[in-house]
């Protein structure tokens, strides 16, 4: 009795620490989160579909490259494959944690693993590290970043129903705005340059001869190949 | 449309979180190869460049040239921002002031 009120306690404390480890990414998210609602609205998605991609998604980057694909008029197959391909990176980042969650049963890092983002990952490595992380302060991080990113999408496709047609304010900018500074933080050396500039070039290249809208998909894994077998 | 979008929405889900389960489901068995490894950490470049290359050289999916294209000149200052700034917002919002000016520039 004793031992299981003392864990009940020490699992209400992690989480609690969990929540304030987590509050940074909140605040980080709600305005991305907010944006990702504006320019969905902007692309025909409800609010419950906006709120819904972020809810079920939580996929930042990837979901705004999904979106600028379905505007593009690329078939659901091609989104889903290029919104996806963006996010393969946490199958990294996971193969670095689980090593360090040994403690933690299999079925907790399970549903654990439904809120790995960068931010996430981040927060959680250094907490592991220190040895402060358990299941219960992992949840917290996770529920409160979750919370950040439905929660503003929510707020930005409300008030992206109010704003109107989108072009008058220059919005049709807001995604390659965004676009170009992810891609400007993600390079980190030479190699991130030169990969860049040959993924654009393939996307010219295929755009102009291939059929369909596959062609940056393409572009991008082709790029990615060329780059693993050049910078050995 | 709707049911469509609600594919994506289901769809995007569902990938998601079996790229996030495959390590959690096949780790500690199985270590990454340093070659899959490598391509991995290449892939969100490689996928930005093609994505920024997509809408700022082919917006709405046509060529326009460099020097008639607002969509490239601004992406210019947009990427100098973030470079000095660090700010994701800040850059988005500006971002959208150089295109209304790039816009208003080009005619």
């Amino acid at each position: 009795m004793d031992t299981d009120g003392a864990s009940k306690h020490h699992a209400t404390h992690g989480f609690a620490q969990g929540l304030k480890s987590g509050l940074p990414i909140f605040l980080g998210y709600l305005p991305v989160g907010a944006a990702f609602g504006v320019v969905s609205r902007a692309a025909g998605f409800s609010v419950l579909q906006a709120a819904s991609c972020s809810a079920l998604a939580l996929a930042g980057a990837g979901q705004f490259i999904g979106l600028s694909l379905y505007e593009s008029g690329a078939t659901v197959l091609a989104v889903l494959v290029a919104s996806s391909v963006v996010n393969l990176r946490y199958v990294l980042f996971g193969a670095t944690l689980v090593p360090m969650m040994r403690g933690i049963g299999m079925p907790a890092q399970a549903g654990l693993a439904f809120f790995l983002t960068d931010e996430t990952y981040a927060v959680n490595v250094l907490e592991l590290r220190s040895a402060r992380a358990t299941a219960a302060s992992m949840l917290g991080v996770g529920l409160i970043a979750w919370s950040g990113w439905v929660l503003g999408t929510t707020v930005g496709a409300v008030a992206g129903s109010a704003i109107g047609d989108p072009s008058r304010w220059g919005l049709q900018y807001a995604m390659p705005a965004m676009f170009t500074a992810l891609l400007v933080g993600l390079v980190e050396d030479r190699s991130h340059v030169v990969t860049a500039a040959i993924a654009a070039a393939f996307t010219l290249l295929f755009a102009a001869t291939l059929p369909g809208n596959w062609y940056l998909v393409l572009a991008a894994l082709a790029a990615a190949t060329v780059a693993t077998v050049v910078f050995e | 449309m709707s049911a469509e979008i609600w594919a994506i929405v289901i769809g995007m889900g569902v990938a998601n979180y079996a790229i996030r389960l495959t390590p959690v489901a096949a780790l500690s068995r199985v270590e990454i190869p340093g070659v899959v490894r490598r391509w991995l950490s290449y892939v969100p470049v490689s996928v930005l460049a093609a994505i920024v290359a997509n809408e700022i050289l082919l917006p709405r999916g046509e060529w326009i040239v460099p020097w008639d294209n607002p969509y490239l000149v601004a992406a210019i200052p947009t990427a100098a921002t973030y470079w000095w700034t660090k700010s994701f917002i800040g850059t988005t919002l500006l971002g959208i002031v150089y295109f209304l000016g790039a816009r208003a520039l080009l005619g």
